[in-house]
């Protein structure tokens, strides 16, 4: 799917989140959103996804613009998305596996048939063993590996992952960088960090600042302040 | 007969160990009260006490209205209107004022308190506090406290005066009592014991929210739904504790207070 | 704009007919909000009805009459007025808290978010069942509540002032009116407590404080829109004259 953002702007309230954000993504891109806490990457992400609402300009995804979308052509669009939040966003009240499987329920997809691809998503990021387990119950890592099984399950043609390896020591970080890097093959991938992650390979850079995009094109180290080559 | 047996145990020891931790709770808050941070408790005060004033209000509408209402069954059946004033106001500071005002504020602040307590317990807020060696009592559980139990006492004061006020509206409206011959009534049977008596309670009422809430958002865990059965647990086990204080209050300032 | 119950009704309703509703999250909440509360309203009204006696004598001390022939209107307050707007103050402040806590925390950690790209819907799979759920537990815990005032009334008139307690459990009083008003009373707070907390715990946005003010507004909504439903159904039926 392609998505187009043109001159998108949001209020939280009186505070501007972004301003004037245009860019496109093609299918098959690979994209890095850099920018410092608060600059407005999460934002841009649920912009992107469908989940909130510009205040000002259009988004639109293969040409169609989403506020004129009904509800069940927004659904249709949003199956084809996957996204990893920053907060995890489990949910506490059920299992690992409950949670991997609900998108696939909610899709209709056969008992069967949801069981055998959940349980191929959790072992996939080395869960398997978790399966049965409440989500209170994992490590921070873990958290976010179910996470990134609940967003692979329903094989989604865009993988948005905000700031996915915030909070991880060193060797977790590098697992979730693998993790990602394996699973992005074939598909579209917009991973936002403070700083680039490391393993993951990306060709182009998005940054904001203030709500702003700044840079869009080929990675810019230097303009969020790291040296080349970390 | 077991299964019964072990059930009463358990509750019990629940029960327990519930007034445990709210007693722990008190000692460390009251220990650290002296040293408590300011602005918290003026955040405090503002949130829990200024914020709550409106609900009271409503509270102190039904209050007045429902005890009319009440009163007038025995007034209109014995044709005794010169004493629904005293039955009235007596009904209102004692019992159903303190006790419908303790409940509201059960959910509306004791709620409150424990959903913010538990959302920062599940974030891990409050052991970063521990982390940063500040002791979240005096920065944080200390002010809460105090603003709840203050604010309680304050507000009772207010709501049993509209609530009386109320009762003399109610009164005249529905039972075609003048409002002179209400407050004549009420004004020669009672005194200010009875009004201190039931802000007393209040006071109480708020204290005992104040730490059941506390001590049970500190506890919460899991999550979202962890949050939810916090807040609601919250509400039930403040409830609980303004019955049994009622329970032990009511003879006490009555024999303490009487004239 | 945050979206009021009103407006949640509509959404909920229009999530339900184009998705249906899941039986086991209905039953669920029925045990959460009902079974979780039975506790709560059984005691809280058998303290109001021993209370409610208690004064009732004070007054028969003072106004020459005796306690027992106030029992029969007695009965009749409760089962029209005084238990269901009781019991309904008492079930917004616990299922209200419950559910506007919990659907405020989801919103804050982005869970509700997730929903929706899991295909789910908040207001068919997160609001409804609490609607369903609130609509099965709070009448019949209105029902209880009110049958243990009753009976805590008729012991403590019994046991503590010795007179005869049968007087406050004698419904010769009691018409069909009394039970419509009741009812409608019941039903009414049922249907909106659920959809003020729900509306506000899904309007949450922020952290921790938002939760806590999502909690209370939503605590604050459901029992002051309970009282004036219930007082407007009492002023309903006094205007019809029953």
């Amino acid at each position: 799917m392609r998505m187009d953002c043109e001159r998108v702007g949001v209020l939280h309230g009186p505070a501007r989140a972004l301003a004037e954000v245009s860019l496109s993504l093609a299918p098959g891109e690979h994209v890095l959103l850099c920018g410092p806490a608060g600059s407005g990457k999460t934002t841009l992400l649920k912009v992107l996804a469908g989940l909130l609402r510009p205040t000002s300009g259009a988004v639109r995804w293969d040409g169609e613009d989403v506020a004129h979308l009904d509800e069940a052509g927004r659904r249709r669009r949003q199956a084809s998305l996957g996204m990893v939040f920053q907060t995890d966003a489990l949910f506490d009240s059920r299992t690992v596996l409950e949670n991997v499987l609900l998108p696939l329920h909610n899709r209709g997809v056969g008992r069967e048939e949801a069981r055998a691809r959940a349980e191929a998503a959790l072992e996939a990021v080395g869960l398997l063993q978790a399966a049965r387990m409440r989500p209170e119950a994992l490590s921070g890592g873990m958290r976010k590996r179910a996470g990134i099984a609940r967003a692979l399950v329903v094989a989604p043609e865009v993988l948005f992952a905000d700031d996915p390896l915030a909070g991880q020591d060193p060797a977790t970080a590098r697992a979730l960088g693998e993790l990602l890097d394996r699973q992005a093959a074939g598909r579209t991938l917009v991973v936002s960090s403070p700083e680039p992650p490391p393993v993951l390979t990306i060709q182009r850079w998005w940054v904001v600042d203030g709500g702003r995009l700044v840079h869009d094109g080929p990675p810019a180290p230097a303009l969020i302040g790291v040296e080349e080559g970390t | 007969m077991s299964a019964v047996l072990a059930a009463l145990g358990r509750g019990t020891l629940a029960a327990a160990r519930a007034a445990g931790q709210s007693a722990l709770v008190l000692g460390r808050t009251l220990r650290a009260a002296p040293r408590m941070n300011r602005r918290e408790l003026l955040r405090a005060f503002g949130h829990f006490g200024w914020e709550s004033l409106g609900i009271c209000l409503w509270v102190a509408v039904v209050i007045g209205v429902m005890v009319v209402v009440q009163s007038g069954l025995y007034a209109n059946r014995f044709g005794a209107r010169m004493a629904l004033g005293w039955a009235s106001g007596f009904a209102v500071t004692w019992e159903f004022g303190p006790l419908l005002l303790g409940v509201v504020l059960a959910a509306r602040v004791g709620a409150r308190n424990a959903a913010e307590l538990a959302v920062l317990k599940a974030g891990g807020q409050l052991e970063g506090l521990s982390g940063i060696s500040l002791d979240p009592y005096p920065v944080l559980l200390a002010p809460r406290w105090v603003a709840i139990t203050a604010s309680t006492g304050m507000l009772a004061s207010v709501t049993l005066l509209v609530a009386v006020c109320m009762e003399v509206v109610s009164a005249w409206a529905s039972l075609g009592v003048p409002p002179r011959v209400f407050t004549g009534s009420m004004a020669d049977a009672l005194g200010w014991q009875d009004v201190l008596g039931g802000t007393t309670k209040a006071l109480f009422f708020g204290a005992a929210v104040a730490t059941v809430s506390t001590a049970v958002g500190l506890r919460a865990s899991g999550g979202a739904r962890g949050v939810g059965l916090a807040a609601a647990s919250a509400v039930v086990r403040s409830s609980f504790a303004i019955f049994g204080l009622d329970l032990l209050l009511t003879p006490v300032l009555a024999a303490g207070l009487s004239r | 704009m945050i979206p009021g119950p009103f407006t949640t009704a509509v959404r909920t309703a229009q999530a339900v007919a184009r998705r249906g509703l899941s039986a086991r999250d209905c039953l669920e909440q029925v045990h959460d909000q009902g079974n979780r509360t039975v506790a709560l309203v059984v005691t809280a009204l058998s303290f109001f009805g021993a209370v409610m006696v208690t004064i009732a004598y004070a007054q028969a001390r003072k106004i020459t009459g005796n306690l027992a022939t106030v029992g029969p209107p007695y009965l009749e307050l409760l089962v029209r007025d005084f238990g269901p707007l009781t019991c309904a103050l008492l079930a917004a402040a616990r299922c209200g808290a419950a559910s506007a806590a919990e659907l405020s925390a989801m919103a804050v950690n982005e869970q509700v978010e997730a929903l929706e790209l899991c295909n789910g819907d908040p207001y068919s799979d997160l609001v409804a069942p609490r609607f369903v759920g609130a609509l099965v537990a709070v009448p019949l815990l209105c029902i209880l509540g009110t049958s243990a005032a009753a009976v805590s009334a008729a012991l403590t008139a019994r046991y503590v002032f010795l007179t005869d307690g049968m007087a406050f459990l004698d419904p010769r009083f009691i018409d069909g009116w009394d039970l419509l008003s009741g009812g409608l009373k019941a039903l009414l707070a049922a249907a909106w407590i659920p959809l003020a907390a729900s509306s506000r715990g899904l309007a949450a946005r922020g952290g921790s404080a938002a939760v806590g003010e999502a909690t209370t507004d939503g605590v604050v909504v459901a029992c002051v829109g309970s009282i004036v439903l219930v007082a407007a159904v009492g002023l309903l039926f006094q205007l019809l004259g029953v």
